[in-house]
């Protein structure tokens, strides 16, 4: 598959499968963890890519999603607490051969990490963010995070949590994302065709995946799962298709004329036209960011998945290689050590 | 690499896999459950809570059991990766490894 946004990696010599991007470690997960089919998504859609694995790197903070890069047959960076956007920012920046992607959990990403993650996003880097939410700190025992529904009870919040979540496609799209989509461990095919078109992204591409952990917050997508409930919980985001759901897509989304809200309806012969058409591509991310506000934070109904928003805009790496191709041009390769020891700089001499 | 369900299921099949495993790629035979390779992310939730220690890491199958590697993988031959058992339901059929064991004479 060419894909545009991956032209200065190396292709693989030979053709891949999904086992040449085990590694040997023992993946060390609770059983039953979410991350474990995450994991196999993306062994599974690597070969498609067929990138040569030494140019392939995830780059992971703490907290149990970031053992990721352990299990990966690539390189990878198991970094510091909500630092991998950065660290991540610098690897792309400075190596644009190389395939970069970011492993990070609702506490790495929006507690700690928060300022990395949103900068990264603005600047528009060629990176790949994995961003596991399962609304809880796993690794360290199970106390609220960041996209903990308000009242959670747990180890910290021992009589209900106090505050309001984020929405981490909603921050995303403030934060001037240039491609955010939302998938489901579970859902194999969904996760899978959602990692092919972040892949195909030239910048930054955030993925938030509904991940299960079962030890700490289990079931906090079984509304998502459940084929029933799901009916009504579930809007699958098809760009250029209606936004429709339900048993034979009964329901609608379809924007309030006086507000510019979206709301829910029961499709009818007389309000089937007004009935919302996705547009992914759409230049300003208003419609995108409503689509995000649908879901109820606390049932998760109407909780829109798939692609919300993927627009080109320049990329970080690209305008920084050009404009150190222009400032040689301009002014010849430049002299670190003289720069380190130039004008601005003294020796302060010992007294005596 | 995949678990695989091994002889002690024949006959008794009691679920107890299903509701663990997080991807539901445990489908129902006549006689036994088959975990669908293609689809078994390797997790181990249904390891543990099976009551007669059926389920096995492929590696660590007991000897005389290893043509139940066999069955799980055959049993999806023309199946596939459906994505799902709820959605496919109990199948009447047995792959032959399991067809062709006696029937325990009923009680
Ligand atoms: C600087 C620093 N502060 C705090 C911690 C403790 N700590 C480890 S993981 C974690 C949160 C992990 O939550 P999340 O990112 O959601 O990952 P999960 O384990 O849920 O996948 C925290 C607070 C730490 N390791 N380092
Ligand atoms: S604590 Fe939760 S997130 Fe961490 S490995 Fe266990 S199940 Fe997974
Ligand atoms: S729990 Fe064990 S005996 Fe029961 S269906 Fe599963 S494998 Fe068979
Ligand atoms: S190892 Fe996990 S994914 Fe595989 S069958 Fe068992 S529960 Fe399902
Ligand atoms: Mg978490």
């Amino acid at each position: 598959m060419p894909v545009e946004a991956l032209t200065l990696v190396p292709k693989a010599e030979a053709r891949q499968t999904p086992k040449d991007f085990k590694s040997d470690q023992e993946v060390r997960w609770c059983p039953g963890c979410g991350d474990y089919a995450i994991l196999a998504a993306v062994q599974g859609f690597m070969p498609e890519l067929g990138l040569a694995r030494e140019n392939i790197v995830f780059v992971s903070g703490i907290g149990c999603s970031s053992r990721f890069p352990y299990y990966m047959n690539t390189y990878g960076m198991h970094s510091i607490h909500g630092r991998a956007p950065a660290i991540a920012t610098g690897l792309a920046a400075s190596r644009r051969d190389l395939s970069v992607w970011v492993v990070t959990g609702d506490g790495d990403a929006l507690s700690i990490g928060g300022n990395h993650l949103i900068h990264a996003l603005r600047r528009n880097v060629n990176l790949k963010i994995l961003l596991f939410n399962n609304r809880i700190y796993g690794l360290t025992k199970g106390q609220y995070s960041p996209t903990s529904e308000v009242g959670k009870i747990t180890k910290s919040t021992p009589m209900g949590s106090l505050d309001a979540p984020f929405n981490p496609v909603s921050l995303a799209l403030g934060a001037e994302a240039s491609f955010v989509a939302r998938t489901v461990d579970s859902d194999r095919k969904h996760l899978t065709e959602t990692l092919r078109q972040a892949a195909a992204h030239p910048g930054t591409a955030l993925i938030e995946i509904y991940q299960n952990c079962n030890i700490f917050n289990d079931g906090a997508y079984d509304v998502l799962k459940d084929k029933q409930s799901a009916e009504e919980a579930v809007i699958r985001l098809e760009h250029g298709r209606p936004i429709r759901f339900g048993a034979d897509g009964a329901r609608g989304v379809v924007r309030d004329r006086a507000t510019g809200d979206l709301e829910v309806v029961t499709v009818t012969p007389d309000n089937e036209s007004d009935v919302l058409v996705h547009d992914a591509h759409a230049a300003t991310p208003t419609t995108a960011f409503a689509l995000s506000r649908l879901a109820d934070p606390t049932t998760l109904n109407h909780t829109p998945i798939g692609v919300f928003r993927s627009v080109e805009r320049p990329v970080y790496d690209t305008l920084m290689a050009d404009q150190l191709d222009t400032a040689i041009e301009q002014h010849g390769k430049g002299d670190l050590a003289l720069l380190l020891a130039g004008n601005d700089t003294w020796t302060v001499e010992s007294a005596s | 690499m995949t678990y695989v369900i091994a002889q002690p299921c024949v006959d008794l099949k009691d679920k107890a896999c299903v509701d663990e495993c997080p991807v539901d790629c445990i489908y129902e035979g006549a006689r036994k459950l088959y975990i669908n390779p293609d689809e078994c992310v390797d997790c181990g939730a249904c390891e543990p809570v099976c009551p007669v220690e059926a389920i096995y890491f492929e590696d660590d199958l007991p000897d005389g059991w290893t043509d139940f590697r066999r069955a799980d993988t055959e049993f999806f031959a023309d199946l596939g990766a459906p994505g799902g058992a709820a959605g496919v339901g109990p199948a009447d059929r047995d792959h032959p490894v399991v067809a062709e064991l006696p029937v325990p004479a009923s009680s």
